[in-house]
């Protein structure tokens, strides 16, 4: 049976920042799992920035004003002491991946490069073109390598077995095989990223951006923490969703309605365009519903202008952000304004990390970084440029809590762990042999359906409750799902049917959350309680699952220094 | 109603066939809305991978009518336009392992990859604590490299590769070359060596890497850095810097190639008698060459002696 000390179980970001920190110790046996090829991971597609003081660009900015940014940006849901730590040690990490051969973009003194960035009071996303993840990725990666870290790409995580409150061991699928393994370990770091393909068509994300380590963890008994904070990207592409970076507004370009108007000036006239993402994308919605967008339907969309940049500033600091926009959309940003609309982007809940130097979870021996994981810092909206921060920072701490974490602990009950993987290959089998029943793919798009109109930018109670009776009738039929693949070798079907029940928990949580949440903070917008209720709701959702039962339950917010004051831009 | 008919290559394992889907025409689509198409309403079994959809996980390379792309920036239209048919034939990148359908196997070139230590090797200017100072023309200089997303499109199009297993992949290079020009780098020689010993003078300059390349990134000039380096690293024993040296030689003493004592430079005397002899006495017989007359400087040669001299002055202010 496989035996490691550390697995890590996702090869974003987070995961091999867990991996790297973790091999550190050449005593450790560190595993690194991987449903992809690691560097297809969707930290690549990440394109703006990183944040950090530097102070490079702007030498008033701080620690500290990176701090109260966040916290202001969180709409004061996020815990500040996370917070403080994490902006405190941010510059260490743009210099330690600058020592790894992050190839940054460089100021004229030769430093990493700084950029203004949404709802920053100063410039200080550091970059790389426009292709910050992607270099990223590919440079902890390649340390990776040389760290030697045991890489099993194509292997899905499956289930975390835990008895008592401890970590046993996980389940794993090797998808090229169709074998099911039990693997044991000390300690695991859960780094599987998002999940917010529960919005299937119109989302920035990945296909594979399922959130199976967040369903996974939330079936073994680990709370979701605020899972109804979804953020909507103001600037995806009209027709598909797809995501044009920030560093477009951070740039200096206008958004227009269909009188020319930079209609940004009515909702957050000193910031404009570099208000934070929910406030500028509920102005676009607005614009929109209010008739002032362009085309109707799921095509509505108002205008990103970028010529007034010019052909070079395109050219130089938004080459990927012109390909797109040729690519998907044919239009050449340098000619012409682009269409563009809100899409789904990224999941502010997730994983209940409950200490957040060690990233550890309420299961002793698990563990969980990235964007699976809430600790939180982000509270009920994240900032551009936060999140590359939030993997790598983080996911470094949660490798080293790991680490300490497998120094003193055990190998769990291995018989619970193979009798939970014998249980999978009879699940693998049944679906296998299945000839009838209902359409996945039919389901998973009703289940996206319900969730853009019901639970997306803006929320009312009665429309949440219709997505919950909607969520729940798409379980029924999940349960007599028909995958069509008799394959054991590479079975993407089964594959998208694990991924397909796990966005439908989490999709139920996110609505369950939001219908308990009777008001408005950063991300969540209820048009029936439009305004932040402190008094009530100034804490953290937990949605718990006992079986078919989901239970809710709050924790409060750990504020230090900023007291909650209304969030203006 | 205009269709277009997908002839797919499947492979479950053991067995490999073609099968055929048709699809309704739809205009302003790619080649990965297509492939999505097929799986979700005729057959869920078509194997695949997909991520970001646009262009930069590099998951979804595949060959189309022969040609490898990335399906997810590919436009259907365009391949009807340049092809001139409606039936597009859809097979797994060449120079891989296959595992199912149209996914291949990636662990063989991440062993391969690891050989050039693809990784910086930092020199003593920088620390973890500190960071490095590098100048925008230093990170210039490593911009278009880094924009590769490994995407196997380069070693599927190599035809050095296709017959040469020792070579390395385009993109392996590419990441030798990242490194060996990055300023930050304390050794460019241990990310050139490791090429130089898997046959780095074997490319064949086909530009099939280049033209295919969804970043176009210019891996041409980047090979051609490389051997430059080797040369100066003192690896001028081997044929293809024997080769090089050759002609720079040839050009600069005649101002043209000396294609009798070519080869015998390239490849020693003894080799060329053994192995090129046939077909230099057909190249004599069909008075394509004549041993017997010796190449004389050309008129203007002086011009070109003055262009190595120039090129020499530059390259030594660069060093
Ligand atoms: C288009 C786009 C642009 C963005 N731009 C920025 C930006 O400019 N700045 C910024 O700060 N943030 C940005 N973000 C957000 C940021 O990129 C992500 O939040 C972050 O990269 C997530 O990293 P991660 O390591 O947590 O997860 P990911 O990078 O998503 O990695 C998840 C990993 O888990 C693996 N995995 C998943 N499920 C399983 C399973 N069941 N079994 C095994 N492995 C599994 C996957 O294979 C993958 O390796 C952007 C996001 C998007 C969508
Ligand atoms: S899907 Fe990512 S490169 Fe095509």
């Amino acid at each position: 049976m496989l035996q490691y000390d550390i697995v890590v179980v996702g090869a974003g970001g987070a995961g091999m920042s867990a991996a790297l920190a973790a091999s550190r110790d050449r005593h450790l046996r560190v595993a690194m799992l991987s449903k992809v090829y690691p560097t297809r991971s969707h930290t690549g597609a990440a394109q703006g920035g990183i944040n950090a003081a530097m102070g490079f660009r702007d030498p008033t900015d701080s620690v500290e004003k990176h701090f109260r940014d966040t916290v202001k940006g969180s709409d004061f849901l996020a815990d500040q002491d996370a917070v403080e730590f994490f902006t405190a040690g941010m510059p260490d990490i743009i210099r330690e991946l600058d020592y790894y051969g992050v190839p940054f973009s460089r100021d004229e003194h030769g430093r990493v490069a700084q950029r203004p960035f949404g709802g920053a009071s100063s410039p200080r996303t550091c970059y790389s073109a426009d292709k910050t993840g992607h270099v990223i990725l590919h440079t902890l990666f390649e340390q990776c390598l040389k760290n030697g870290v045991e890489f099993f790409e194509d292997w899905m995580l499956l289930s975390v077995v835990v008895s008592d409150g401890k970590l046993d061991g996980i389940v794993a699928l090797d998808i090229r095989t169709g074998e099911i393994h039990p693997i044991l370990a000390r300690a695991v770091v859960i780094a599987t990223g998002g999940f917010g393909r529960i919005y299937w068509t119109r989302t920035t994300n990945a296909f594979n951006m399922t959130g199976d380590g967040t369903a996974v963890c939330f079936e073994a008994g680990i709370p979701l923490k605020d899972p109804e904070f979804v953020q909507f990207h103001p600037t995806g592409l009209a027709r598909t969703g797809i995501l044009v970076s920030e560093a477009c507004r951070g740039e200096g370009g206008y958004l227009l309605n269909k009188h020319g108007e930079r209609f940004m000036a009515r909702y957050a006239p000193e910031k404009m365009e570099l208000g934070p993402r929910d406030l500028v994308s509920r102005a676009i919605e607005t614009e929109i519903r209010e008739g002032r967008g362009f085309g109707e339907g799921l095509q509505a969309h108002v205008l990103l202008d970028l010529r007034h940049l010019g052909r070079e500033k395109i050219l130089e600091r938004l080459p990927q952000v012109r390909d797109l926009a040729l690519t998907f959309e044919g239009v050449d940003v340098i000619e012409k304004p682009v269409g563009i609309r809100p899409s789904a982007h990224y999941t502010m809940g997730g994983i209940h990390v409950q200490d957040y130097r060690t990233c550890a979870t309420p299961v002793e021996g698990v563990h969980a970084a990235g964007e699976c994981s809430c600790i939180s810092v982000h509270g009920a909206n994240r900032l551009g440029g936060n999140s590359l921060a939030e993997v790598v920072f983080f996911g470094k701490y949660a490798g080293l809590g790991a680490q300490e974490t497998a120094r003193h602990r055990d190998f769990g009950n291995e018989k619970r762990v193979v009798a939970e993987a014998q249980r999978w290959a009879r699940v693998f089998e049944t679906m296998r042999k299945k000839t009838t029943g209902h359409n996945l793919f039919q389901i998973r798009d009703r289940m996206a359906e319900t969730m853009w109109y019901n639970v997306g930018i803006f929320r009312t109670e009665k429309d949440m409750v219709k997505a919950l009776h909607t969520l729940d009738e798409l379980w029924e039929m999940y349960q007599d799902a028909y995958i069509g693949d008799s394959s054991v070798r590479y079975n993407q079907a089964f594959v998208h049917y694990v991924e397909v029940g796990n966005l439908l928990k989490l999709a139920k949580a996110v609505t369950l959350g939001a219908i308990a949440r009777k008001e408005s903070r950063g991300s969540h917008a209820r048009e029936d309680y439009p305004h932040r209720n402190d008094g009530e709701f100034l804490k953290h959702t937990l949605v718990y699952k006992e079986g078919d039962r989901y239970r809710l339950d709050y924790l409060p917010v750990r504020i230090t220094k900023y007291p909650p004051e209304e969030r203006k831009y | 109603m205009r269709t277009i008919t997908f002839r797919i290559q499947r492979y479950d394992g053991s067995r490999s066939w073609f099968q055929e889907y048709v699809i309704p025409y739809e205009s302003g689509r790619t080649v990965l809305w297509a492939l999505i198409k097929i799986r979700e309403e005729q057959d869920p079994t078509l194997t695949f991978t997909a991520a970001c959809r646009h262009a930069i996980c590099g998951s979804c390379a595949v060959r189309v009518n022969g040609h490898s792309v990335l399906a997810c920036k590919t436009s259907l239209d365009e391949l009807l336009k340049v092809f001139q048919t409606d039936v597009l034939e859809v097979t797994p990148l060449s120079n891989f392992p296959v595992i199912r359908d149209l996914v291949v196997d990636w662990r063989p070139k991440t062993e391969r990859l690891k050989t050039v230590k693809p990784w910086l090797i930092p020199t003593q200017a920088g620390s973890a604590a500190t960071g490095f100072a590098q100048s925008p023309q230093e990170y210039r200089r490593i911009a278009s490299p880094t924009d590769c997303i490994q995407c196997g499109i380069c070693s599927s199009e190599c035809e050095q590769l296709a017959e040469n297993p020792r070579f390395l992949d385009p993109f392996i290079l590419n990441r030798a070359y990242r490194f060996a020009v990055d300023s930050r780098d304390a050794a460019p020689e241990e990310h050139i060596r490791p090429a130089l010993e898997s046959d780095l003078w074997k490319c064949l300059h086909c530009y099939q890497c280049v033209t295919h390349c969804p970043k176009e990134i210019r891996l041409d000039q980047e090979i051609a850095y490389l051997r430059q380096q080797t040369i100066r690293m003192g690896e001028t024993d081997n044929p293809g810097a024997r080769h090089a040296l050759a002609f720079h030689d040839d050009v600069r003493n005649t101002g043209r190639l000396d294609e009798v004592t070519l080869p015998i430079k390239t490849e020693g005397l003894l080799r060329t008698v053994t192995r090129r002899l046939p077909f230099a006495m057909r190249l004599i017989r069909t008075g394509k060459v004549n041993p017997l007359q010796r190449p004389r400087p050309v008129r203007g040669i002086e011009g070109i002696r003055k262009i190595y001299a120039h090129v020499k002055e530059k390259e030594g202010k660069r060093q």
